[in-house]
């Protein structure tokens, strides 16, 4: 495939009108004798949430750590639209990509890829005391998000004593807690049950996308895809397909108030609101 | 056989799983080349000084006790490395139906071979290195080929290093959980409780009035019996409380730990004190020692300064000089055992590295976090344990002698080149770490 064959990147989708939170334009990646990116364009709307899906080694995931500047693209370029202005995330140095995915992204991988000898409010609070938030501040406002997302009274559990979807709660607590206005999740319920899976969407969802921040999840899981507001699907490392769906309802109770972590300006109060979540035992 | 030929086609070096095999054996390999050195250099020594030749014997006893702990720690860590490899492998052979018996041994077989390819190779290095390492001088000649072990003797060190490695490995898969879903450590922090640390107390004490009791008798023979006594007890009540005031220091850290970096250092401490104090239990030993020899350093500068005969004078020199060798090789095993902890360290947690380079977690705290998780127990458990050699030996020589500047020079001395040979360690596995966060490795 050719860098013609992926959708321009105008074809931005999320809140009408507003300029693209993240861009990128002709990627191309390849790994030795792979070509994993092919020419992959994608544009994404301040409040989006768009699946990336795919067989196997159609490069969503490597779409997904080029827009998040974990990897460079041979070619091509990537723009993030954040507070400060448009940035060509590809031109930044390694230090710098680091310190913007430190500042503006959040992370949720498949296997939550927590500390495992750091408590859970721990966890949450590292993102916050490796940007320089004093351990205080930074377990105030874990705390705080915890309990939002249905894990309160669980702060001081080390993450082996925590069901696979009270750990993968944790560590969306950990991509908000930042106050990060856009948030990339790769596979985050590959490794729970249907009805695990289920409960940490709507617990993604309603944390990010129903806060006005943007989300990008690679999944496999057609449901999964189903829930977000549009869905791409990746073939031979160019975006093949990218429609918008109607979100299915939502069992997560949409919070009255949301936390507001500006990752310029913390928070003076934390999150007040506390989530019923399900607790899915292990 | 079935188990045999299961190992076989699980531990079969690929490619890939190349250097995760090749890490233990140069572990076991560097473990037993000391071994093999330090058990020849006593062998020879045992024969030599014609007259005293007891005072050798003894000397030499001592120097070996030195020896045990940083030694046993270089095997217990090559051996952990070695049983603690093809974690997926293991989990794939669960997952295929395989009892947790069958894949147990297939592990311990693993850690054996690799144990028995790297004490072979490491008996192959010590026979080479006789030759410089015999130029030593002890008794007014170098100690030469009479330091090369027989065949037979050598057989049995190897013997004896790959029984080590299938017990620590036996031992190390009680933390392991082989389930079919994969293999992991157990997520539990591993307990340490107070009452050994009651009973070190209780050896010191004890220690230290047997010392006044056999120092009251004025006899060289009965003070130097002494200093062995309280130097056994001293080594063996540094197992016992090490693990204890490792995890009581972390604790305190943990609590004021104010950086991502000193929270991550004090909580992988306290997750497995045992773990940080066996990384750094050689030093403490070192360290220990360095107190007594110190003192014994103080004691034969005194003696030196009276006339003495040929014979003593040259009992004397060798002193020293096993002293110099004794430290530098302890030394040696210490960095060898801290290199070889962090190395499997760093490959166990590559991931989790990984991952926390994406949050966008700068190297510097990842590697500060780990710098501190070394230093920090190796800095309490090195001067913890002079402490504790001085409580022990001070109704015996005094507070005078402790503080000459010879023995404080020889204690300070000893305990700057251990932290120097571990940060030079940390500094040499500062690659891997880099590697590991990197996202093209």
């Amino acid at each position: 495939m050719t860098p013609e064959h992926s959708p321009p990147p105008e074809h931005t989708r999320g809140r009408p009108g507003a300029a693209a939170v993240v861009t990128a334009d002709g990627l191309v990646k390849r790994y030795g004798l792979t070509t994993a990116l092919a020419g992959a364009s994608l544009a994404v709307r301040p409040g989006d949430s768009v699946a990336i899906m795919g067989a196997s080694g159609s490069g969503k995931t490597t779409l997904l750590h080029c827009l998040a500047g974990i990897a460079t693209p041979d070619e091509g370029v990537v723009h993030y639209g954040g507070p400060d202005g448009d940035v060509e995330v590809t031109a930044l140095s390694d230090a710098r990509r680091s310190a913007l995915r430190r500042s503006q992204f959040g992370f949720v991988f498949q296997e939550g890829l927590l500390v495992p000898e750091l408590t859970a409010v721990e966890n949450v609070a590292l993102a916050l005391m490796v940007g320089g938030t004093a351990r205080g501040e930074a377990e105030r406002l874990a705390a705080g998000w915890l309990a939002h997302l249905g894990l309160a009274g669980m702060e001081q559990r080390r993450i082996g004593q925590l069901s696979g979807g009270q750990a993968q709660r944790v560590a969306i607590a950990r991509a908000l807690v930042t106050g990060a206005p856009l948030i990339f999740a790769d596979e985050p319920t590959g490794a729970l049950d249907s009805h695990t899976s289920a409960d940490v969407m709507g617990a993604l969802l309603g944390a990010t996308t129903a806060t006005g921040r943007t989300l990008v999840l690679v999944t496999h899981d057609a449901t999964v895809a189903a829930r977000c507001a549009r869905t791409v699907h990746m073939v031979d490392g160019v975006v093949a397909a990218d429609r918008s769906a109607s979100p299915s309802p939502s069992p997560y109770t949409q919070p009255s108030a949301p936390p507001t972590v500006s990752p310029s300006a913390p928070p003076t109060a934390p999150p007040t609101t506390s989530q019923s979540g399900r607790e899915d035992g292990r | 056989m079935k188990t045999l030929r299961i190992a076989w086609l699980v531990a079969r070096p690929s490619r890939a799983g190349l250097v995760l095999s090749l890490l233990p054996v140069v572990a076991f390999t560097v473990t037993t080349a000391l071994l093999v050195v330090v058990l020849g250099g006593a062998a020879a020594l045992w024969t030599t000084g014609g007259q005293v030749v007891n005072a050798y014997r003894m000397f030499t006893s001592i120097a070996l006790s030195l020896l045990v702990m940083p030694l046993l720690g270089l095997g217990g860590a090559a051996a952990r490395l070695a049983a603690r490899r093809r974690d997926d492998r293991l989990a794939t052979l669960r997952l295929l139906g395989a009892p947790r018996g069958q894949v147990s041994a297939v592990a311990v077989l693993e850690a054996a071979v690799l144990a028995l390819v790297g004490a072979a190779l490491g008996a192959g290095v010590a026979h080479l290195l006789v030759p410089a390492i015999g130029a030593v001088r002890f008794a007014g000649a170098p100690l030469g080929g009479s330091m090369r072990l027989s065949g037979a003797a050598t057989a049995g060190v190897v013997l004896a290093v790959t029984l080590v490695a299938v017990g620590s490995a036996v031992l190390g898969l009680r933390r392991v959980q082989l389930t079919p879903l994969g293999v992991r450590l157990r997520t539990d922090a591993t307990r340490t409780g107070w009452v050994p640390a009651a009973v070190a107390v209780g050896v010191v004490a004890a220690a230290s009035v047997g010392v006044q009791v056999v120092g009251g008798s004025g006899a060289v023979t009965v003070v130097v019996v002494g200093l062995g006594l309280s130097f056994a007890a001293g080594i063996g009540v540094l197992n016992l409380l090490g693990p204890f005031v490792i995890r009581l220091s972390a604790g305190r850290r943990l609590r004021r730990a104010g950086s991502a970096a000193a929270l991550l250092a004090a909580r992988r401490v306290l997750d497995d004190p045992k773990g940080a104090w066996r990384q750094v239990s050689g030093a403490a030993a070192v360290s220990f020692a360095a107190v007594v020899v110190g003192a014994g350093v103080s004691i034969l500068d005194v003696a030196s300064r009276e006339s003495l005969s040929a014979e003593d004078a040259m009992l004397v020199t060798d002193i020293r000089t096993g002293l110099v060798v004794t430290v530098v090789g302890a030394f040696l095993m210490v960095a060898c055992s801290v290199g070889v902890t962090q190395a499997a360290a760093i490959l166990d947690r590559a991931e989790l590295s990984r991952s926390l380079a994406r949050l966008g977690t700068p190297e510097s705290v990842v590697e500060s976090a780990r710098r501190r998780a070394v230093i920090r127990p190796l800095l309490v458990t090195t001067l913890g344990s002079a402490v504790t050699a001085a409580v022990v030996l001070f109704p015996l020589t005094g507070l005078a002698l402790l503080a000459r500047p010879l023995s404080l020079l020889t204690i300070l001395g000893s305990v700057a080149l251990g932290v120097a040979l571990v940060q030079a360690t940390l500094w040499a596995t500062a690659p891997l770490q880099r590697r590991a966060m990197s996202e093209t490795p």
